[in-house]
């Protein structure tokens, strides 16, 4: 099976290509704001370097974020209207667990972190690695980074853009010496996306191509605005 | 020749497949106006996770009313220049992922280039040169257009939308959303001449336009009776402001078409279903011995039919766009 995978989450157009569990090609492509000039471009010449063309692939992998708003829009048009329009299956990926599987050989316990941009505040997933398999341990986290303290039990690699800082601030919080945090710093890649989804496709485990979201994490700010009201309206109706 | 047009600039989730600029195969429009009454206007973010969710969904019907799959397609033309940032990233995203993946030509176009060719797909024989009319809640803007597909712009708005002071307006008087519709059927029972709203710069040579003194001045009227809690006069009041912006939409657009020295006028955009704008226009076109052209009412609105109708234009001049496509919020038509 040989599988593209795409992720434009955080400041960088990532693509790999994969087959059979080994990487053929693994780029970042810097995209400090702006996902959409080169994504096709990046997918073109990472498929190039790889001696594979988009109709030799099985799959396409999607990094669904959590991270940028803009750039994971991008990406997941960009990896749905592909693989509707080249007749390719698709699985979508979180891009924290992209970002874990990075570090799945370094820890039994492992936290993936991305940062807001609002402030300290973080998007972050933990995970238990068993034989060399992810399990989400809990749920999502969306707060200040020290907020973790509370998931992290014991000895636990946390990675991300960024993790060195996050990995003090959530030491701060935490009252228990024992426990340790192994900040490893690290972005989403795109072979890290497209192996997880091959693993999925494999089993058969595909998405609707047409139906695949992004992960925000987050409602907009204006979504919050009217539930606000919304809640205020029926508290004072209760009264 | 068959182009798939895309449409994501605003509120609209649109995708269409138009045969050789002229024959509309399908014309699939999503609207959002169930967001827009929630938030009383179009929220970028919001607008762009719906186009997010519905780009796909919206493409394949566009395929499939018009009984056609993407082997019939022969090129991919997207709104890219013009409109909410967020929002025009989503279609311009899947129309350079179909064109990657089918390797058909793209044509990257400019929002306001599409209303220019929602009347020639209502009114093929509406001939170039004319002076055309633009006008929605996003856009007022008077342009010169020879058919060469280069636009010389004359007027635009310096302050509020022509669609939007109607929103507004209709948000004053607590009516519901978008105003435009609303104050159209209101106006039918009420007396144009009940009140005399200002003209703004109906005399000056400018032809600009500005509709906020307009709006201002109708909130300063009744603004005391509105806290009050007064019964106003709804329709007199629309009546009399929708004739107040026709009034200066109609002189401007006369005026520019004597300078420039041609007796066809085009008026799109969203407004120009506006049932006194045609009247008023069609008045006047009488008079002053010239033609008026407007869209069917179901192109009126943004639609990504009017798109593919541009870019088969452009792509029979060979002006196609590479795959390093980008986009571009406030861009000049110009260009």
């Amino acid at each position: 099976m040989i599988v593209l995978g795409i992720d434009t989450s955080g400041y960088a157009n990532a693509v790999g290509v994969v087959t059979d569990g080994r990487i053929l090609a693994d780029v970042a492509f810097e995209a400090r704001t702006d996902s959409l000039e080169k994504i096709v471009v990046n997918i073109d010449d990472v498929l190039r370097s790889a001696g594979r063309t988009l109709g030799d692939i099985d799959g396409i992998g999607v990094g669904l974020g959590p991270g940028s708003w803009t750039g994971i829009r991008v990406g997941v048009t960009v990896g749905k209207i592909l693989a509707f329009s080249a007749g390719k299956k698709v699985a979508g990926i979180s891009t924290l667990e992209a970002l874990a599987y990075g570090a799945r050989d370094e820890s039994a316990s492992v936290c993936a972190v991305i940062g807001t941009g609002a402030g300290n505040a973080v998007y972050a997933a933990c995970y238990r690695v068993r034989d060399g398999e992810l399990t989400l341990d809990g749920d999502y986290y969306v707060g200040p980074a020290a907020g973790l303290a509370e998931t992290v039990t014991d000895t636990t690699v946390l990675v991300g853009s960024g993790a060195a800082a996050y990995a003090k601030e959530i030491e701060r919080e935490m009252n228990n010496a024992r426990v340790h945090i192994v900040a490893m710093e690290a972005a989403p890649g795109g072979a890290a996306i497209a192996l997880l989804a091959e693993r999925r496709l494999e089993r058969g485990d595909s998405d609707d191509a047409l139906s695949l979201t992004p992960l925000y994490l987050k409602e907009s700010t204006a979504k919050a605005l009217v539930q606000q009201r919304a809640e205020k309206k029926k508290t004072w109706g209760k009264g | 020749m068959i182009v798939l047009g895309i449409e994501t600039s605003c509120d609209e989730t649109s995708a269409a497949l138009v045969a050789d600029g002229r024959d509309i195969l399908s014309n699939i429009i999503a609207t959002q106006l169930d967001l827009l009454r929630k938030y009383g206007g179009v929220v970028p973010e919001v607008a762009a996770r719906r186009h997010t969710e519905l780009i796909g969904y919206v493409i394949r019907e566009a395929l499939d009313t018009a009984g056609k799959t993407l082997d019939d397609v022969e090129a991919v033309a997207v709104t890219a220049r013009q409109g909410l940032i967020g929002c025009l990233l989503v279609g311009a995203a899947a129309a350079k992922s179909i064109s990657y993946a089918r390797g058909l030509p793209l044509i990257g176009l400019h929002h306001i280039e599409g209303h220019i060719f929602a009347n020639r797909l209502s009114n093929p024989e509406m001939p170039f040169p004319h002076v055309c009319l633009t006008v929605s809640g996003g856009h007022t803007m008077l342009l010169y257009a020879d058919g060469s597909g280069r636009y010389e712009l004359l007027g635009t708005t310096l302050d509020d939308a022509a669609g939007e002071a109607f929103d507004k307006i209709a948000k004053f008087l607590d009516l519901d959303f978008p105003g435009g519709p609303v104050i159209d059927r209101l106006s039918k029972d009420g007396n144009r001449k009940a009140f005399r709203f200002p003209r703004p710069m109906l005399r000056s040579k400018s032809l600009d336009f500005s509709f906020s003194g307009l709006k201002t001045s109708i909130i300063n009227t009744f603004k005391e009776q509105v806290s009050r809690g007064d019964k106003l006069p709804l329709a007199d009041i629309a009546a009399s402001f929708q004739e107040a912006a026709v009034d200066v939409l109609v002189t401007r657009t006369v005026r520019a078409a004597h300078e420039k020295g041609v007796t066809v006028l085009s008026v799109t955009g969203g407004v120009s279903a506006n049932s006194r704008l045609r009247e008023a226009f069609q008045a006047s076109a009488r008079r002053e011995g010239m033609d008026v052209y407007f869209p069917a009412l179901s192109l009126c609105t943004d639609n990504a039919a009017m798109i593919a109708a541009a870019g088969y234009e452009r792509l029979r001049r060979g002006e196609v766009s590479d795959l390093n496509l980008d986009v571009v919020p406030n861009a000049p038509l110009e260009v």
